[in-house]
């Protein structure tokens, strides 16, 4: 960095202020990415300890277009370490990603918005300083997790060149979405909704390239998670997607300082619109303030899920193509048929889409948290508001909006099958089979009611682990060699894989139950516990 | 007993934080109670507990003789408060936000609303993102103010106001006094317990430190004395009472405690008094003299007393 330019001015001086602000953090997200990547390692080559299981493995995942759209292209997998990078690098593809996401958004928007910004450049600090701070700091992380996989990678007795090369994918995929949150920063107000645009962005990427991957398609070079995954380790071997990573990071950074350059401290780029002078009916009950708030992400996220359901429908019958071009999987599910495949594809979409609703419930629940930790709670808290219409108000949002997310994205994808296979008889059957995976979700949210109850100051973090729990266990814990119950314990390895599997009465009762008691929990040490700001 | 507030023995602690020790506040109802204490001393913490938002370890409370804690929702039908901090929705604008605590509460008056919007000078079109720090603190005084409540509860109301909008609150509370409701208002600013309170209550450590009217709390307070005389004043160091007596020229300076004020006039007469100045107490001295020696412990002079 040049000190130079006055605009940088402070920069160094912010940079080690942030590593020692996230000197816990950073170094945890790096240990989850290396972590993912060891224990894949170790895992692979114990299930595939012969020349035979690795042909069968190959030839099953190859034309499993489920496998593809968690995964990614199905390269390399003649290696064991080809078959590590595509069953791990999704996952910590996201991982490097929201480590981003958090790190450039926690030192640009998030402290602009709590007014810390202010206090800084108010002294000899440079106009793009806390920005190229913010981004240097979530680089260097990228490029230390790039460094640990490497090096785990070789240390787990897999090839060195492509170990880091794989290391390299990652942190590169971090690097761009440093870019897309730099952008998002300057572009929204609130530190919430800049998270809510990366997600969103990283959502369409991951979509993208998992159709482009199952159709073989340039679909996956419109997407960035698409390029990371393109560099081929332990095959191709390719440099050039790693180059493209590098220059849409570039003009991501210069983009967002032109952003920044274009606004007023502490504003996004759109101006505040003067709101009316009188409330509406709806803000006339905790119910209706609660569905004020939540509002506009639950209309972003039942959009997303139902576009995402749609397209993720369409691309059945490429997986019906895929299985009857390769007569190696034939051979490897005896007796299978397209059709099979077909319904084992839509129920890994259907867990996909139910996953994607529970992190949505997650959000809604801790919107409560938000809203007490900010002291807006003890405004509404101190009329004549229970405290139990009051969480009831938040928790009623994110349970209904987690169902109807469930739906609209189970409708998306059966009508979207149902006209594309020519048989709209089946959009009934198939949208049924999607319900199945709802209480599921309402047992991730129910966590998190109980964490808000129970334990207020670290609710947040624990529910979000609650999350990525379920996430991990859904991805990797079939191929990983994890002890049974590590993944037992997911709500969503309970529930059998409807369509595919058979929907059961008394594991529907029994998760009916585990929300009661858990929600039951969360409203009890609610009410007994005293509110906590801050 | 017609109490409005009656607190005894009150102890809330945060881990090892003691925030409130044993703490009494008894309030009348119909009376504009000051709730004095420097920061940190327990005035946010004490009325969290009156709102039944913080549940307390030990002590009795009662509020409109209900229980804060159980009867929470009933009796925040019939009160109003006004945080210390005040957090707006972003996306909501101020209009919406007083009507929304408002309906919460069980309604306002829409003509108390708009005529407090223009003598606040608020414009409640205006989304919270954009509201200055005081423009947030006038949505929850108005969102108070135009409510019927019984009891009103505003801590540190004006921190964040100009003078103008100090002066537009005071007229408000005077109101809500004549109108018989009862105002608990907790401040650092001693001018505004001067000009609107009854009785006060002084904390400090989360104890209560002095109760009363203002008359009887200046029994503890001095008066300060500025005499011209015919011939020199003699003997008054002598007097009971008497502090920091300087005499030069015939003009005589000192200061009195309040309850020897008499035997001392009665003194200074014989001398031949030619013009006399007397200053008030006021609880800034008062303040001053109960937290005097606790700044002094911490090595802070005060303002006046290093010349
Ligand atoms: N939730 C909490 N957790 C821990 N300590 C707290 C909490 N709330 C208050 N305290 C502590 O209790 C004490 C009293 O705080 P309180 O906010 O009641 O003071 P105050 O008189 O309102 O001060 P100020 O005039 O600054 O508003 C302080 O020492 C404070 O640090
Ligand atoms: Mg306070």
């Amino acid at each position: 960095m040049s000190t130079a330019r006055p605009t940088l001015a402070g920069t160094g001086a912010l940079v080690r202020f942030a590593l020692r602000r996230d000197r816990l953090r950073l170094p945890l997200w790096i240990a989850l990415g290396a972590g993912l990547v060891a224990s894949q390692s170790v895992s692979s080559q114990t299930l595939y300890d012969s020349p035979a299981a690795l042909v069968a493995y190959r030839d099953s995942v190859g034309s499993n277009a489920a496998t593809i759209a968690f995964a990614g292209p199905p390269v390399g997998l003649s290696t064991v370490a080809g078959a590590v990078a595509f069953e791990i690098s999704a996952s910590v593809m996201l991982a490097a990603a929201l480590m981003a996401m958090f790190t450039t958004g926690r030192h640009t928007r998030a402290d602009e918005e709590a007014g810390r910004t202010e206090l800084i450049r108010a002294g000899r600090v440079g106009r793009h300083a806390p920005l190229i701070a913010a981004v240097l700091v979530s680089a260097l992380a990228c490029v230390a997790m790039a460094l640990a996989i490497g090096l785990v990678g070789t240390a787990t007795g897999l090839p060195t060149g492509g170990s880091f090369l794989l290391g390299a994918s990652v942190g590169a995929c971090g690097l761009v979405f440093t870019g897309i949150a730099a952008v998002a920063a300057q572009v929204t107000e609130s530190t919430r909704s800049a998270y809510g645009i990366v997600g969103a962005v990283f959502g369409v990427a991951f979509v993208l390239r998992a159709v482009g991957d199952i159709n073989g398609s340039w679909l996956v070079w419109a997407s960035p998670v698409g390029w990371a995954q393109a560099v081929h380790p332990f095959s191709d071997d390719r440099v050039l997607p790693l180059l493209l990573c590098l220059v849409a990071t570039a003009g991501l950074v210069a983009a967002a300082m032109t952003l920044l350059d274009h606004r007023d401290l502490g504003s996004g780029l759109l101006p505040a619109r003067p709101g009316p002078p009188r409330a509406g009916p709806l803000l006339g009950s905790p119910l209706g303030l609660a569905i004020r708030l939540q509002r506009a992400a639950l209309i972003a996220w039942a959009v997303s899920l139902a576009l995402l359901g749609a397209v993720y429908g369409g691309v059945g019958d490429a997986v019906e193509t895929l299985f009857a071009d390769n007569p190696q999987a034939q051979v490897f599910f005896p007796g299978a048929s397209s059709a099979g495949l077909v319904e084992a594809y839509l129920a890994t979409i259907f867990s996909i889409n139910a996953l994607l609703a529970a992190a949505y419930a997650v959000s809604s629940v801790l919107r409560a948290r938000a809203e007490e930790s900010a002291g807006r709670a003890e405004s509404v808290l101190a009329t004549a508001t229970s405290r139990g219409a009051w969480l009831g108000s938040h928790v009623t949002v994110a349970l209904l909006g987690s169902a109807l997310l469930v739906v609209l994205s189970g409708a998306a994808t059966a009508l979207v099958r149902g006209l594309s296979s020519g048989d709209l008889g089946s959009f009934g059957r198939l949208f049924a089979a999607s319900l199945a995976y709802v209480p599921a979700v309402w047992a991730v949210a129910a966590l998190a009611v109980a964490l808000v109850g129970l334990a207020p100051r670290i609710a947040t973090g624990a529910a979000w682990g609650g999350v990525a729990y379920v996430v991990v266990v859904a991805m990797v814990a079939q191929a990983l060699d994890w002890p049974g119950w590590v993944g037992d314990l997911s709500p969503f390895a309970w529930t059998p894989l409807v369509p595919i599997e058979a929907w059961t009465l008394p594991v529907a009762v029994g998760l009916g139950a585990v929300v009661l008691v858990l929600l039951a929990v969360g409203f009890g040490a609610f009410r007994h516990r005293d509110l906590s700001t801050g | 007993m017609d109490s409005a507030v009656s607190v005894s023995g009150l102890v809330k602690t945060f881990g090892a934080t003691r925030a409130l020790d044993g703490l009494d506040l008894e309030i009348a109802t119909g009376e504009v109670h000051g709730f004095l204490g420097p920061n940190g001393s327990g005035k946010s913490t004490t009325i969290r507990v009156l709102l039944g938002l913080l549940r307390p370890d030990s002590g009795t409370v009662r509020l409109l003789d209900g229980d804060p804690w159980h009867d929470a929702v009933a009796l925040h039908r019939r009160l109003a408060y006004v945080p210390g901090d005040v957090t707006l929705w972003p996306q909501i604008s101020g209009g919406e936000a007083i009507d929304l605590l408002g309906r919460l509460r069980g309604g306002l008056d829409p003509a108390r609303r708009a005529d407090l919007l223009e003598r606040f000078d608020l414009d409640p079109t205006k989304k919270a993102r954009s509201y200055s720090k005081g423009n947030r603190q006038k949505v929850a005084l108005v969102a108070a103010l135009a409510s019927d409540a019984e009891l009103l509860i505003p801590d540190e109301p004006t921190s964040g106001l100009d003078p103008l909008m100090e002066a537009v609150f005071q007229e408000n509370i005077r109101e809500v006094r004549a109108q018989g409701r009862t105002v608990l208002l907790s401040s650092h600013i001693l001018a505004e317990a001067e000009a609107l309170c009854d009785r006060v209550s002084i904390i400090r450590h989360g104890r209560t430190e002095q109760s009363g009217s203002l008359s009887e709390l200046r029994h503890l307070t001095r008066t300060s004395i500025a005499a011209e005389t015919a011939r020199p004043v003699t003997g008054l160091d002598s007097l009971p009472g008497v502090h920091d007596a300087a005499i030069r020229d015939g003009r005589v300076r000192f200061d009195v405690d309040t309850d020897h004020l008499d035997g001392v006039l009665r003194h200074l007469a014989a001398f031949g008094v030619r013009s006399l100045n007397s200053a008030p107490p006021t609880l800034e001295e008062l303040f001053l003299r109960h937290y005097g020696d606790e700044l002094a412990e911490d090595g802070v002079r005060l303002a006046g007393t290093d010349r």
